[in-house]
């Protein structure tokens, strides 16, 4: 650990340079020392100075702020999961969504969008909270099948289940969107993901969540690199590996509903992120964890930074743009491993 | 070693200080894979400090036996460990208790040996970190399997051999005093497969401290293909033929052509005359 870390210091603050950065870019600029000001004074309750805009500040602290913290810990959430996904199943190609998470969250948000359901209770949060419900449920379902066929839950159950799922789960979203009508266009944004009109209150909820999965999964980081090498391998060194995987599955879709039903469906991130860090840091979960959660953040708050400003005035789903600038990436990080 | 014995004293006590029981002891055990069940109706001992090579054909059921007395797979009947109800005791007191190596599959991340050999403290350490106990141990299974000089070399990079001394290290910085290996020598040359033999031999001569402080003789449990391996390092053997159990015993007593044959459906003694006497004749005197 001590080998690394100067190193994994020096990415963490690169990684909050990188977040200011995305926070001070756009169609309205913002110096670097006005955003201090403007931050200091908002946290700290102090007046305004003057000589500072008023809609400077309210485009700063109500609009980007949020939008790009709200980026950046979805993404971490994101590829917390991929590193949980891919060590509990041997599998560095496992994704977040592998336990059908998202199928799930879009079925539910489509029901919503194409049904017009209103519950007054819920207000604007009916959406994320049916996104998440169905994501969760699909999840359930998943876990349920995978100990009823094989109590060891294998991984290779594990992920034939899920996608057997995941299948049955679109099949049915695309009935549901063939009587989309009108909602049509919203309901293809949903899915394609963004972060646009994201405000403190989202960010709000995604902290705690991101925080208590940070500190589950560091305590269960030693289980992961046990784990990562197999079941019974697992199952020799002491690793009761049965409630292991339930509870990390339920955390990995706890982060991946939270997400996918506030910003729509976000791929790579969960993908990339662990890949790039065992990289650079090697697999020790402790390091990956960590780093993983700074470097997946960074990387969404870029994408959504590019995402709104690359056709600025109009905005492209930051999902789009994770695609394109993960999959050269994934595959650059893949033969560059290949080759050595 | 003795079938079927409803007494699970151990009747050699000389050869264990653990309150006179066996290391290991199974009644009436069947284990398989879903439906399909493997071993049928197992029942044996083995005593502290022995060493029992499993023999048997391919697909008898040695692994299955294995990961049955190592809890990794579902069975029924009763099995103890150290006088203790394996049903009953928790993944981390089995693992205290008894380490196993499995034969080497594929490594999907890649850690260094030393980070690798680590996680075989995860029974016995704290999760804040390892004691200066534990590194104590993870050095001297480091420098016991020859891996020292490389111990900060990812096993990505390693041969086959080399990860086979990376887990074994694993296995033996678990401080178990039961160790179950599975085909150890499968990727090992020559001088590496003598080395873990003299290795195991005085491994075999110890005891291992359990987290109660008891003093435990080391015991151990293997599958061997090679004949000639397997019967340099057992004291008993156990003979398996279709998930049964055809004979067991200490080696003196039942490594015999008539065994093996009955074991392996081959003529073992012409087999054996023809391919070790003509090996034997043609490496001549030892000394010269």
């Amino acid at each position: 650990m001590k080998k690394y870390s100067f190193s994994m210091a020096i990415t963490i603050v690169l990684c909050m340079v990188l977040l200011g950065l995305c926070m001070g870019i756009g169609s309205v600029e913002i110096t670097a020392g006005d955003a201090l000001k403007i931050i200091s004074c908002k946290v700290f309750h102090r007046p305004l100075p003057a000589s500072i805009d008023r809609s400077t500040v309210s485009i700063l602290w109500s609009i980007r702020l949020p939008r790009a913290l709200t980026a950046f810990l979805a993404g971490g959430a994101l590829a917390l999961s991929g590193v949980i996904m891919q060590a509990v199943l041997q599998n560095p190609l496992a994704s977040s969504y592998t336990l059908g998470v998202s199928s799930g969250a879009s079925l539910g948000a489509a029901i919503i969008i194409v049904t017009e359901f209103t519950f007054p209770v819920l207000g604007r949060f009916l959406l994320p909270v049916f996104g998440f419900a169905f994501g969760f449920g699909t999840v359930l379902i998943v876990l349920a099948l995978t100990i009823r066929f094989d109590a060891s839950m294998h991984s290779n159950t594990v992920i034939l289940i899920g996608m057997v799922i995941s299948l049955f789960v679109n099949a049915l979203m695309t009935l549901v969107s063939a009587f989309a009508g009108t909602h049509a266009q919203q309901l293809l944004l949903w899915q394609m993901g963004s972060f646009s009109g994201k405000r403190w209150y989202h960010t709000g909820i995604l902290l705690p969540v991101c925080i208590f999965g940070l500190i589950l999964l560091l305590f269960y980081a030693r289980d992961l690199d046990i784990m990562s090498f197999g079941d019974e391998q697992a199952l020799s060194m002491g690793v009761n590996v049965h409630r292991s995987k339930l509870v990390l599955f339920l955390l990995a879709s706890l982060l991946t509903g939270i997400t996918v039903c506030f910003c729509g469906t976000i791929g790579f991130v969960d993908l990339i992120a662990p890949h790039a860090v065992r990289k650079i840091y090697g697999s020790f979960h402790k390091r990956v964890i960590s780093m993983s959660f700074f470097i997946g953040g960074a990387f969404m708050a870029i994408c959504d930074m590019i995402s709104r400003t690359l056709f600025s005035p109009r905005e492209i789903p930051v999902g789009a743009v994770t695609a394109i600038a993960g999959a050269p990436f994934f595959v650059w990080l893949y033969l560059r491993g290949n080759k050595r | 070693m003795r079938h079927g014995s409803e007494n699970v004293k151990n009747p050699d006590p000389e050869r264990t200080d653990t309150a006179g029981v066996y290391a290991v002891s199974v009644q009436n055990l069947h284990a398989g894979y879903g439906s399909r069940e493997i071993l049928h109706d197992l029942s044996f001992q083995i005593a502290c400090g022995s060493s029992t090579v499993i023999l048997g054909a391919n697909g008898c059921g040695k692994t299955t036996l294995l990961r049955a007395l190592n809890g990794s797979l579902s069975s029924t009947g009763r099995i103890q460990i150290l006088g203790q109800d394996l049903a009953k005791m928790k993944r981390k007191e089995i693992a205290c208790a008894m380490s196993m190596m499995s034969q080497i599959s594929s490594v999907y991340f890649s850690y260094s040996i030393r980070e690798t050999v680590e996680l075989g403290r995860y029974a016995r350490s704290r999760r804040t970190g390892l004691s200066s106990h534990d590194r104590d141990m993870v050095d001297q299974a480091i420098e016991m399997t020859g891996l020292g000089d490389i111990q900060d070399r990812q096993i990505s990079q390693l041969s086959g051999g080399q990860l086979q001394r990376v887990f074994l290290a694993r296995t033996l910085a678990q401080e178990t005093p039961i160790i179950l290996l599975d085909e150890p020598t499968n990727h090992l040359d020559f001088r590496y497969q003598a080395e873990l033999m003299d290795f195991l031999k005085s491994w075999l001569k110890k005891k291992t401290s359990m987290p109660d402080g008891t003093e435990v003789n080391n015991t151990l449990i293997g599958v061997f293909h090679d004949l000639s391996l397997a019967a340099g390092i057992a004291t008993d053997m156990i003979f398996l033929k279709d998930g049964k159990l055809l004979k067991q015993g200490h080696k003196g007593e039942v490594l015999t052509p008539s065994i093996l044959s009955e074991t392996y459906d081959i003529d073992a003694a012409s087999y054996m005359k023809e391919t070790w006497g003509n090996f034997l004749q043609e490496l001549g005197d030892p000394d010269r």
